[in-house]
């Protein structure tokens, strides 16, 4: 029942799957989709999708490239022009929970193939958690008059991914999500992300995101 | 009824502390606001205060930053020690005590996050040390969403104070903790750690506590505390707000006070005004009496098993004993083949997994203490921790997480004083084995008499007859014809006059006797009608697990026997004495369960258990070298050459290799039966995944490919320092490291690593990949090669070891 209700609310859509495992456009033969199919949904007995977001005022100085979020100030060209013309932004963190990685390292000892599309597949599904959560932040923000740009994320860009402390320091990931940080900034549970999504006046919202703005052209994942 | 204070950082928040800022800064700030929220408690009706010290310690306020440790924790004593002054003016005759607040860490410990489990031990040993010298009466460790951290900070404090400990976690919605901890482990393991008091807080209000309240109830043989929420929290404006005012709150809190809670209080939200209605409401109302529940309980993190109700079993398999393939997998500290183990003694059944590496010439404590981390960070099995070392059998309990079995006490007075002590210190359920200086009794009477001399001796340490699980000893009956009877004997007195828990290692009682399958299943169905609480065996054994399902069912325990019947149904039993020959042996080898494939084709197709039906086949005509070289290595390159050219994608190289890897380890276990030893390697390579890094999926494929092609592979791991690396490198001569990292933060340490390596060991050739490498970055670095994926580092080695 619950893998039922997961899977409605956070679908994983296959293509982004087959990308993430290196399939580019191809459709998988049956046995691979068989297994594909069963790592799916092995994922959402295990997975436990959390997600946590919090709105503040932001203030950019476009000439210097720095914003100021109040509990951080992040120097970046990239997120500057992300944010331009933004007045607030949102800043929030998803996580699958501890039992993927958990799951995804018993694959390691017996199925490297499971492991290895568990990591594609719990991939897609973060993914998946965060749309919700931005649609949900673009509520809010339709409320109150605005649009909202696609969401950034620390270590895209010159967005340095030191960022990634004030970040979950301020939701408090930790205690109210299980999300913590390595001394590398790696994130643990590992199938979690962080980003921050600005609230613009100005509707004509620029929507090309993701692969199409990266710079590593020769990315073998990208769409 | 003890009545604790209620929110701290959310009034601070109300006060104008900023996103950002550390509430433990306001000690040195705002001390006076600090003084008065302990004194608006106080005065509310509180027994106890907190000091404001929930996030001090170093990770936080390192040596040398612009606060030290001592000062924070110093002032924040200092400020509820004035509340406290200013209350007995008033009212001099208050108890008012004041509990030093210690919080998680905010880090995740290994082998998940990157803390090492001492220095969490260390991080919270400080906080009591500066803590408990100025005079606060408890220490209260809360809201621990991680109970392996929670068991660090009780540790520290057990070390370094003689303060009651208190212990309280945060509980989702769905009644675990957020590394899956459960109401049952958390009482478990903290009781067995001997805390005061344990309980919950934070989190939920006190409506959607209160599941996990009567759970903590039903458990615990110690006072509980509940202190929640002023409900969920709500962000508005920017700001976080709680909607539950006193009223409301004291509602819900009182149906939990009935339910015999002893410690009531509040957390984030709650204000005095809580407290104050709290107090006024259920400070007459009588706490029920505490009740020991006898409950002989072993944990993991997640899961708890109970001795004493439906027999359980313990895996025997984690024990080189007559094992000449783990003995040499203990020699070359290959793990692989310890959690092969344990998964499949899972699988087939196992509730609990002995672990035993004790081998001559290896150093026991590390490896023990490794196979138990490993282990436990794939499967949820609580572990029963075999080992004669002392030294060996310390670290293990300290590093375990949840509550083990201890294997194994004996009535020598040299056993107890070495075991006790550590169950005392670290918790667990203790085996106890009925024989002493004397040897072994041969009468029932003369090991229960041992039995409560065990129970003598353990009761100096505080440990009950729920901390013990008494071995029966299972004596050969083929050298004395009424072993098996005085060893029945003995357990059902431990069930009837000892009213206590009774395991056996069931196969002993056949050394000796041919078809020791027969003689094992029989009595092992005999103890358990005796009242076994737990074997230790192989789950593997078919005839045992049968003894077992059909004791299951006979004595009432299968409802309308429906597990018997789903699992035999169907079946049908082996034929004995069947003319040899009869089965397999003339059909041709292909034609075998894997259907018409070829081994070629299996592992083509990536077929893992007809792969390994089709080899067992072909072994019974061909010899292993021509199967390995003639069927496996050409289907392994063909796949190998399809991944090259982007017709066979990642996860299908991996079936392919997974299948190969399980028609390996048919081979070698017919190679190891016939004593033909070991197959050739064609080298050794070092693997890491570099100092910082945690992730190593991209290593774990490399392994597993390497393998395949006949690489002997050193698996250092994970976040391994250069150290480590270069030292191995030089001590075993090894030509080729393979390093991964994954993060620009961690290739830092790849060059650091590369940099120490070609100091000391320049002959030795460094291949490098990760999500973050480039050619122009392994370049950077100085690494040989740059592997843009799994197959391209098996190509760099076949060009190394030619």
């Amino acid at each position: 029942m619950e893998v039922r209700r997961l899977e409605t609310q956070y679908p994983i859509p296959r293509r982004e799957v087959y990308r993430y495992l290196g399939l580019r456009k191809q459709t998988p033969d049956p046995p691979l989709q068989e297994l594909i199919e069963e790592c799916i949904t092995e994922l959402y007995r295990v997975a436990v999708p959390k997600y946590l977001y919090k709105i503040f005022p932001i203030q950019i100085d476009a000439e210097h490239n720095r914003l100021d979020f109040g509990f951080m100030q992040v120097p970046s060209v990239n997120l500057t022009r992300n944010l331009r013309d933004c007045e607030k932004a949102a800043v929030m963190a998803a996580t699958l929970g501890a039992d993927v990685d958990r799951l995804m390292h018993r694959y390691e000892v017996t199925t490297a193939a499971k492991s290895v599309i568990l990591q594609a597949a719990a991939a897609a599904l973060v993914e998946s958690v965060c749309d919700v959560c931005q649609e949900e932040i673009g509520q809010i923000a339709l409320g109150e008059g605005y649009g909202i740009r696609p969401r950034f994320s620390p270590g895209y860009g010159d967005f340095s991914i030191s960022f990634q402390k004030p970040l979950i320091d301020t939701l408090q990931t930790a205690k109210r999500m299980g999300l913590t940080l390595t001394e590398s900034y790696m994130m643990v549970p590992s199938k979690s992300v962080t980003a921050v999504i600005g609230f613009s006046r100005n509707h004509t919202v620029c929507h090309k995101e993701g692969c199409e703005v990266c710079t590593l052209t020769d990315c073998i994942y990208r769409r | 009824m003890l009545f604790f204070d209620g929110g701290m950082g959310s009034i601070l928040q109300e006060q104008g502390l900023k996103a950002g800022e550390l509430p433990e800064v306001w000690n040195l700030t705002h001390g006076e606001s600090i003084t008065q929220i302990a004194y608006d408690y106080y005065k509310a009706g509180a027994d106890v205060a907190n000091t404001n010290t929930f996030g001090a310690n170093r990770l936080k306020f390192p040596e040398g930053g612009e606060h030290s440790l001592e000062e924070i924790i110093g002032a924040a004593v200092e400020h509820v020690k004035e509340a406290v002054r200013r209350i007995h003016e008033e009212e001099p005759d208050r108890d008012c005590y004041i509990a030093l607040d210690i919080g998680p860490t905010g880090k995740l410990l290994k082998p998940m996050g990157d803390l090492d489990f001492e220095d969490a031990v260390r991080i919270f040993a400080d906080v009591v040390r500066i803590g408990s010298r100025l005079g606060v009466d408890l220490i209260l460790i809360e809201t621990m969403s991680d109970l392996y951290e929670m068991k660090a900070a009780v540790l520290a404090a057990k070390e370094n104070c003689d303060l009651p400990i208190f212990a309280t976690a945060i509980f989702g919605e769905n009644g675990k903790l957020l590394t899956g901890g459960t109401p049952e482990t958390v009482v478990a393991t903290m009781e067995s750690l001997g805390v005061t008091a344990l309980g919950v807080n934070c989190g939920l209000g006190p409506d959607l506590m209160k599941p996990m309240v009567d759970q903590l109830l039903e458990y615990a043989s110690i006072p509980v505390i509940v202190n929640p929420n002023a409900g969920l929290p709500r962000s508005e404006g920017g700001k976080t707000v709680y909607d539950v005012g006193p009223k409301e709150f004291v509602d819900d809190m009182i149906g939990i006070a009935e339910a015999g809670a002893w410690g009531l209080g509040g957390c984030c939200g709650t204000t005095p005004a809580h407290i104050a209605e709290l107090v006024n409401r259920c400070k007459d109302i009588k706490p029920k009496p505490i009740v020991e529940k006898n409950r002989s309980v072993i944990c993991s993190y997640s899961k708890s098993v109970t001795l004493g109700k439906r027999p359980v079993l313990v895996g025997e398999r984690i024990n080189p004993t007559g094992k000449s393939r783990f003995k040499q997998a203990l020699r070359d500290n290959n793990m692989e083949y310890i959690l092969q183990e344990g998964l499949t003694q899972e699988e087939k059944g196992a509730h609990v997994l002995d672990v035993n590496v004790g081998l001559p010439g290896i150093d026991e404590t590390a490896m023990l203490t490794a196979a138990v981390t490993q282990l436990q960070s794939i499967l949820d099995l609580p572990l029963q921790i075999d080992t004669s070392s002392a030294e060996a059998m310390e670290s293990a309990l300290r590093r375990y997480n949840g509550k083990p079995l201890i294997n194994s006490v004996n009535g020598k007075q040299e056993s107890m004083d070495m075991i006790f002590p550590l169950v005392q210190k670290y918790g667990g359920v203790v085996v106890a084995l009925l024989l002493d200086e004397a040897g072994i009794p041969e009468t029932a009477d003369g090991r229960i008499a041992i039995a409560r001399k065990l129970l003598a001796e353990g009761a100096k340490y505080g440990l009950t007859i729920r901390d013990f699980v008494f071995d029966g000893l299972a004596m050969t009956v083929s050298s004395d014809t009424e072993a098996a009877i005085a060893t029945l004997e003995t357990i059902r007195r431990i069930r009837d006059e000892l009213h206590g828990c009774s395991i056996l290692g069931v196969s002993n009682i056949s050394f000796g006797l041919p078809r020791r399958d027969i003689i094992n299943a029989s009595f092992f169905g005999m103890a358990l009608h005796n009242g076994l609480s737990a074997a230790i065996m192989n789950p593997s054994s078919d005839a045992m697990m049968q003894a077992y399902d059909a004791y299951l069912t006979l004595s009432g325990q299968d409802e309308n026997c429906q597990s018997f019947t789903a699992k035999y149904a169907g079946t049908s039993a082996p034929v004995y004495n069947a003319a040899p020959g009869t089965s397999g042996g003339t059909a041709p080898a292909q034609a075998a369960a894997g259907g018409s494939r070829t081994l070629g084709e299996c592992i083509e197709r990536g077929l893992k258990e007809s792969a390994e039906e089709v080899t067992e086949e072909l072994l019974k005509t061909r010899d292993s070298l021509d199967i390995i070289n003639e069927e496996m290595i050409p289907a392994l390159d063909k796949v190998g050459k399809g991944f090259e050219k982007g017709t066979v994608f990642l996860p299908q190289l991996l079936m392919s290799a997974d299948a190969a890897k399980a028609a390996f380890a048919v081979i070698r276990k017919i190679l190891n039966a016939s004593g033909k030893g070991n197959e050739e390697k064609k080298g050794a390579i070092i693997l890491a995944t570099v100092k910082g890094d945690i992730h190593d999926i991209g290593k774990n494929i490399v392994k597993v490919l390497l393998e395949n092609y006949g690489y002997d592979v050193i698996d250092l791991g994970k976040d391994v320092p250069p150290e480590l690396i270069v030292e191995t490198a030089i001590d075993r001569n090894i030509q080729l490291v393979g390093l991964s990292a994954l993060m620009t933060t961690t290739v830092v340490s790849m060059e650091e690593t590369i940099k120490q390596l070609h100091a000391h060991k320049p002959d030795t050739k460094i291949v490098v990949g990760g999500a973050v490498l480039t050619q122009e970055y392994a370049d950077e670095i100085g690494a040989d090669c740059y592997a843009k994926d799994a197959m391209a580092t098996v190509r760099y080695a076949e060009s190394i070891f030619v």
